[in-house]
């Protein structure tokens, strides 16, 4: 720990500790343009300058670090003087005016602070204008007012290069390129004449760190900076990024990533940075409204809450409590959801309670706890940068995830090693050892095989499988006929390409795998991620840092929903019905009611058969969603009562909805998100509820109290709900709203001083020391292709639209990708002799749909791929109702379809 | 390229943002005349060539022909050679015409050096070169012993051997010759190296201006393969090396390490803040080892002559020879081996033979333009690193040029400074604005004759900037030019500047 002097008074700090590091701790103000945290210091700008006694150079301190016995001089007034020196050349061609207009910026606060004269009006002298024909010939400074969300002009551009290193070195995208040298070195992005002709992803990362505005966000020059700023926990996937929300006159206008923020590190993506116009989209229902006659009519919220009351009331006494269901989703906090499932347990005493988490990862959750005894992520994103090797199956972060997108990209940019497996050619591929790009609904034949080549090839763990797992002679013998040459011929991937995922998986350790709905949305989706789980046991790939078998869950909250109870034979934590009943009953005052519920496929089922009755979905569309539209549209018609409580008028509500209950978002509450590592994060109100709009929390309290459950639903806050969370959920009791303040907690946190738990299973499973390999035969799924249905496609999501589009479609990344496509191989496009954008039908054995071509070289010849984000489109018509053996969950990657055009 | 290690690539490749870098990338030298300072300060040789120079985009800085300023690319001149020294390490086989090819090279005793080191261990030659207290003959004087010690010590794996072969500093045409007619004199130096490092790949980064030597080096590596010294198992059992030729595209900063570095990798080579330094974390990450060419050529002499016998020549802590190279307005311009320790006066005078002008002589710049003037008060100033050094100038490259009084001084700071704008990279805030705003003000000052520009434009906080703030040797070598003829001509200065 070296003993330093700075500005004469002695200090010791950590090793490796920068002198800016040092500095700041000691509140010392050394003046920066060029530094950012997130980046590796590149002392470009020097005004970080300071004086060391002794040496004969003045050193800059973003990048020198602490020598034991240095005496620095920060602020001596030879120093001084060379930063003012700098400061008068940078703002010599600089537009003056912007300086007081948008003082906030670093540049303008450093030449403030320096009382640096500025230029009174610059126009008409340019930057460098050099001489050099050679330079002159050089590309100008680059403007873009194109973009919806980056604004750009870099005649206010001071050199610095944040924008470039941030775009390499935090994203990963490599747009911004530096052109010419000297003074005539110029940023644009590559060769494009805009940012949207580019490869950018419109992070906005280039923005947050530019110090003068040259990059500026479109949102602040429409509507003027924040004035006020909360931080909160993003609202769009389940990565649970950190970000500062900032609001003007009532009106969000700009989002930040927060620095610290253990997950994002600085960072967010297109989605979470700039979607968030949705909040004040024009078409926000902020009324309770009832339908009466087929015609919506405003009413107050006494009526709103009576009436469906009365309707519940009424339904539950003519047909029963389990003729009524109820839907959390990822949209409520925890506390929402587990209002839902408390209010269908202990007000309707039913257990037909389920949660979006039906139609992604229930197979997860079940196929790790059936193998390892915990459903959840078995790591943390922290990982990432310790693992030397990556599995990624089924999922693709860059889109999806996109800050473990780019965490994952960066870790492979430094050296790991990356296995994907996937029918299309996603963007890590690009990156990636080996690609395995496997048939559709084949990766359980697929991750045998790899299981076969490590078991044969001698690469299992010894130490793994003699002491923590549980079968490995029997699981030997099960795997042996499983080898690449066999599934070669289901998974349509060569063998020797198999045998080298397999290799380097069990020999660059540590190795994490993430997966995502590739591996869930399929007849066998539990079964293959056990599949999954027994690669990680027989490579010891468990327990360790940069180790495990993590989902990536697709939605902000949809760990949390299912976590918190919205699940038929699950109550708060994963609690199965039958075990620790007594905890509940006692906190609830309630029986739990006995009788298995039915989960969201099966309260489909039960419509159909006018089993079901009444339904309550809060915050989803499963009339969009769900699969076999046909299907899911007829039962929900039969329903005598829906009650739909969202933002808008989505399909649910327009098509089959009874009354609506204006719900806000998650900008407008207080309340808790849970991400894919098990991690609680608060989530806090940043303005006040639009129109009469409510928290979800507030809305159930108040049916439950109309309907006589006063005591058990007297709820003043979200943290007096989360404070009965923590009364029935052992394992997150130490999870306090105080100790959130200081950040997101995981669980297992069973304790107030207990830190949380970051990697599960280091010494023991909760099924006991061993683990077993499981013995899963492949059942393939029904739908094939034949003559009539020639392609197999797959639905999914894209990097700018979020699954049913209920957001971003209200928010400028319309624009940036306004229709669903099917996107299909060139030669399949070129033989059918379609162009992009053509309209074409497509049919499957379950409906048809019409949507646009779109030309895709990531997709493979016979399989297409599209997405399911809008109601015009509406794709689900086309999937099937095959489901997941144990679980229900919809086979919604694999349909056989035709195409023609229309 | 040559096949680069297992490391993925950092961005989706080079595109024309890298091209656009580099001033000659694309750009055929043929024709081109040289803006250099040896080819500015004998502008008045040969006056309609420097015409053409002055109108000529892009620029050529030094096309290593000092010794026959103005010059022009392609002219087949060849300057006089000679040593002066006691011992002739370096010169001995371009004095005798040069030895381009492997049995001529053998002629002369080549690679018996080689053929010794191998007889014992790295540690041995590591311990030779450590006595010899050779230092880098590229400008900054780091001892080579040293340098090659702790690449040694780094973790066994892929290790790196790069030669500066980027002779850029105006002036410097010693390099050039030896790649030219001596290319295997650097090869068994590269060697040597590599098998006290265990290096197991070379490069030699070549600059674009030194047409000649690339097929030269080439034919010579070529030889080299077949007779066994370069491939699988030259060094030894389990110990293979080959180079490979990199050839740059007309970049000054390329010379610098990070930035050379940065250029091999295909980067766009800006400077880079050290440490980590390169005997660490190189090219691509691995150790590398980067000498320069001249200093590479000396260690098969040292190695077959002892390092006692190198150790005895030369002065104070500047140990052994160097060739310096003297430019056109010398009455005997061209290269010269001498011993450290000589003095200025002595190279300038006995030498060059003094100036072959009646003009008056004013000064000469050693080690390029980068680096203080020494007038002729301080000729008596021995040739050393520390020797210059405490009089603000430096050993550099070893360039020698004189100017005499065709050349005001305000004309050469202007020349100097237009140099350094147009070759800065543009990362460090004072050399990319500062460069540029002390020419355009010099630039007024030639063409007007105005008096207080230069303290109106606060010019000296300018260099002052350069001087403590420029993040390499281009921007504070500015400075240190700038305040060299400042403290020695600031008579002359006065005249225009006050």
């Amino acid at each position: 720990m070296p003993a330093v002097t700075v500005n004469g008074t002695c200090h010791h700090f950590p090793d490796g500790t920068t002198i800016l590091a040092a500095c700041r701790h000691l509140g010392i103000a050394v003046p920066t343009l060029c530094h950012d945290d997130r980046l590796k210091p590149s002392g470009a700008c020097r005004l970080c300058l300071v004086e060391i006694k002794g040496w004969n150079r003045h050193a800059t301190a973003c990048n020198t670090a602490l020598i034991a016995g240095m005496e620095i001089e920060t602020h001596s007034p030879a120093v001084e003087d060379v930063r003012r020196t700098l400061l008068e050349l940078l703002v010599h061609d600089y537009p003056g005016e912007l300086v007081e207009r948008s003082a906030e910026k670093e540049f303008h606060r450093w030449l403030k602070h320096y009382r640096i004269a500025v230029p009174e009006d610059t126009r008409g002298i340019s930057v460098s204008s050099p001489e050099d024909p050679d330079a002159a010939a050089a590309p100008d400074q680059f403007r873009d007012a194109t973009h919806p969300y980056l604004h750009a002009d870099f005649s206010k551009c001071i050199t610095c290069f944040r924008c470039v290193r941030i775009c390499d070195e935090l994203q990963g995208q490599f747009v911004w390129r530096v052109w010419n040298r000297g003074d005539a070195t110029r940023i644009r992005p590559g060769e494009a004449p805009t940012l949207l002709a580019s490869e950018c992803v419109s992070c906005g990362a280039c923005v947050d760190t530019c110090p003068t505005g040259a990059l500026e966000d479109q949102s602040v020059l429409r509507h003027g900076a924040p004035t006020d700023w909360t931080r909160t926990t993003c609202p769009y996937c389940g990565v649970g990024c950190e970000m500062n929300v900032g609001v003007r006159e009532g009106r969000v206008v700009q989002v930040k990533p927060v620095l610290e923020a253990p997950v994002s590190k600085g960072h967010l993506c297109v989605k979470g940075r700039y979607a968030f116009d949705f909040v004040h989209a024009a078409d926000r229902v902020t009324e309770p409204m009832i339908r009466e006659l087929d015609r919506w009519q405003e009413v107050s919220w006494p009526e709103a809450i009576e009436h469906v009351a009365n309707k519940f009331r009424r339904t539950l006494k003519e047909t029963g409590p389990d003729s009524i269901g109820v839907l959390g989703s990822a949209r409520g906090t925890n506390e929402e959801n587990y209002l839902a499932q408390k209010f269908a347990r202990v007000v309707l005493g039913t257990n037909n309670v389920d949660c979006c988490a039906r139609v992604c990862h229930a197979p997860t959750a079940a196929g790790m706890r059936l193998t390892l005894g915990t459903g959840a992520a078995t790591n943390s994103f922290d990982d990432i940068e310790h693992a030397d090797a990556f599995l990624i199956c089924g999922c693709n972060p860059t889109e999806n995830h996109p800050i473990v997108g780019a965490r994952i990209k960066q870790a492979v940019l430094r050296g790991a090693k990356l296995i994907v497996i996937d029918p299309r050619e996603i963007e890590l591929t690009r990156h990636a050892d080996v690609h395995l790009q496997l048939r559709p609904g084949t990766n359980v034949p697929l991750l045998q095989a790899l299981a076969h080549v490590i078991v044969n090839e001698g690469l299992a763990d010894q130490a793994a499988v003699r002491d923590r797992v549980s079968n490995f002679e029997a699981f030997g013998e099960f795997i042996a006929p499983w080898t690449p040459e066999r599934a070669a011929g289901v998974t349509g991937v060569c063998p020797d390409s198999m045998r080298r995922a397999a290799c380097l998986y069990a020999s660059r350790k540590p190795a994490m795998c993430f997966h995502g709905l590739g591996m869930t949305e399929h007849v066998q989706g539990t079964e293959g991620v056990m599949c999954l789980v027994n690669l990680a046991l027989l490579t010891g790939n468990f327990g360790q840092p940069g180790t495990g078998v993590n989902p990536l869950r697709g939605q902000n909250n949809v760990q949390g929903s299912a976590h918190m109870g919205c699940e038929p034979d699950n109550l708060t934590g994963y609690v199965p019905l039958d075990q620790g009943r007594d905890v509940f009953e006692a906190v609830w005052q309630a029986a739990v009611p006995r009788t298995p519920g039915l989960n969201l496929m099966q309260m489909i089922d039960a419509a159909h058969d006018h089993r079901l009755k009444a339904l309550w979905a809060i915050g989803y569309d499963v009339a969009l969603t769900n699969p076999h539209a046909a299907t899911t549209k007829a039962a929900l018609s039969k329903l005598d009562f829906i009650v739909v409580q969202d933002l808008f008028m989505n399909e649910l509500a327009r098509e089959f909805g009874h009354v609506f209950l204006p719900a806000c978002s998650s900008f407008e509450k207080d309340g808790t998100f849970m991400n894919s590592e098990r991690r609680v994060q608060r989530v806090r109100k940043a303005m006040e509820p639009i129109g009469a709009s409510r928290p979800d929390w507030q809305i159930v309290c108040q049916i439950a109290r109309a309907m006589g459950f006063e005591s058990r639903f007297d709820f003043h806050s979200a943290q007096e709900i989360w404070n009965e969370v923590r009364a029935v959920w052992k394992a997150g009791a130490g999870i306090t709203y105080a100790r959130l303040e200081r950040g997101g907690l995981q669980w297992p946190c069973p304790t107030e001083d207990h830190p949380g738990t970051t990697i599960l299973h280091a010494d023991s499973f909760p099924v006991g020391l061993r683990a077993p390999l499981s013995q899963i035969e492949f059942t393939a799924s029904a739908e094939t292709v034949s003559p009539d249905f020639p392609f197999l496609l797959s639905t999914g999501r894209t990097l700018y639209q979020f699954n049913a589009g209920t957001m971003t479609m209200r928010t400028p990344n319309a624009r940036l990708r306004g229709t669903d496509t099917l996107d299909m191989a060139p030669a399949d496009a070129e033989r059918l002799k379609l162009r992009d954008r053509d309209r074409v039908r497509v049919r499957s054995r379950h409906g048809e749909v019409i949507l646009p071509v779109q030309t895709d070289v990531r997709v493979k010849p016979g399989e297409l791929f599209a997405t399911f984000h809008t109601a015009q489109v509406s794709l689900n018509s086309l999937t099937s109702l095959y489901r997941d053996t144990v679980v229900s969950t919809p086979e919604y990657k694999v349909v056989a379809v035709s195409v023609e055009r229309v | 390229m040559a096949e680069t290690p297992d490391v993925p690539p950092a961005r989706p490749g080079p595109g024309r943002d890298l091209d656009s870098f580099y001033h000659l990338a694309g750009c055929p030298l043929a024709g081109k005349v040289c803006n250099g300072t040896a080819c500015f300060v004998a502008r008045h040789l040969n006056p309609s060539r420097w015409a053409d120079a002055q109108r000529q985009t892009p620029r050529v800085y030094c096309l290593g022909q000092c010794f026959d300023a103005p010059a022009e690319c392609g002219s087949p001149a060849r300057p006089h050679i000679e040593s002066r020294s006691p011992k002739t390490v370096i010169l001995q086989r371009l004095i005798t015409g040069g030895a381009r090819t492997l049995a001529a090279y053998q002629a002369q005793g080549g690679y018996r050096a080689l053929e010794k080191a191998l007889r014992h261990s790295s540690a041995d030659l590591i311990h030779t070169i450590e006595t010899s207290e050779l230092r880098g003959r590229g400008g900054a004087g780091f001892p080579v012993g040293r340098k090659w010690r702790s690449a040694a010590t780094q973790p066994p794996g892929e290790k790196f051997i790069v030669v500066n072969a980027d002779e850029g500093d105006a002036g410097a045409f010693i390099d050039r010759f030896l790649l030219e007619d001596d290319p295997h004199a650097v090869i068994e130096g590269m060697l040597l190296a590599a098998h006290a490092t265990r290096a197991t790949k070379g490069w030699v980064y070549l600059r674009s201006e030194y047409l000649a030597a690339k097929p030269i080096l080439e034919h010579a590596l070529t030889e080299a393969r077949r007779a066994g010294f370069l491939g699988q198992g030259a060094l030894g059992a389990g110990h293979s090396f080959d180079i490979h030729v990199q050839v740059g595209n007309g970049s000054y900063v390329c010379g610098e390490e990070t930035a050379l570095l940065r250029s091999l990798e295909g980067k766009r080579p800006e400077v880079m803040a050290r440490p980590p330094y390169a005997a660490e974390h190189g090219l691509w990450g691995r150790p590398t080892v980067m000498n320069n060419v001249e200093t590479l050529a000396a260690v098969p002499w040292i190695v077959e002559h002892g390092a006692d016998k190198y150790r005895a020549l030369g002065c104070s802590t500047s140990r052994g020879t160097k060739v310096v190279s003297l430019n056109s307005l010398f009455r005997r311009p061209g290269l010269y081996e001498v011993e450290f320790g000589v003095s200025i006066r002595q190279i300038v005078e006995d030498f060059g033979g003094g100036l072959r002008d009646e003009a008056k002589f004013k000064g000469v710049m050693i080690g390029g333009p980068l680096a203080g003037i020494i007038p002729p008060p301080l000729l008596e100033t021995p040739f050393g690193f520390e020797e210059l050094r405490s009089i603000g100038a430096s050993v550099g490259h070893g360039g020698v040029i004189a100017f005499d009084s065709h050349t005001h001084i305000v004309a050469l700071l202007h020349h100097v400074f237009s140099f350094g704008a147009y070759e800065s990279c543009g990362k460090c805030t004072p050399c990319r604005l500062g460069s540029r705003r002390i020419e355009r003000v010099l630039g007024e000052v030639l063409e007007t004759g105005a008096t207080n520009y230069w303290e109106e434009k606060d010019c000296e906080s300018i260099i002052a900037a350069l001087k403590w703030a420029s993040l390499c040797g281009l921007g504070t070598g500015l400075a240190e030019f700038a305040e060299s003829a400042l403290a020695h001509y600031g008579k002359e200065l006065e005249s225009c500047l006050r």
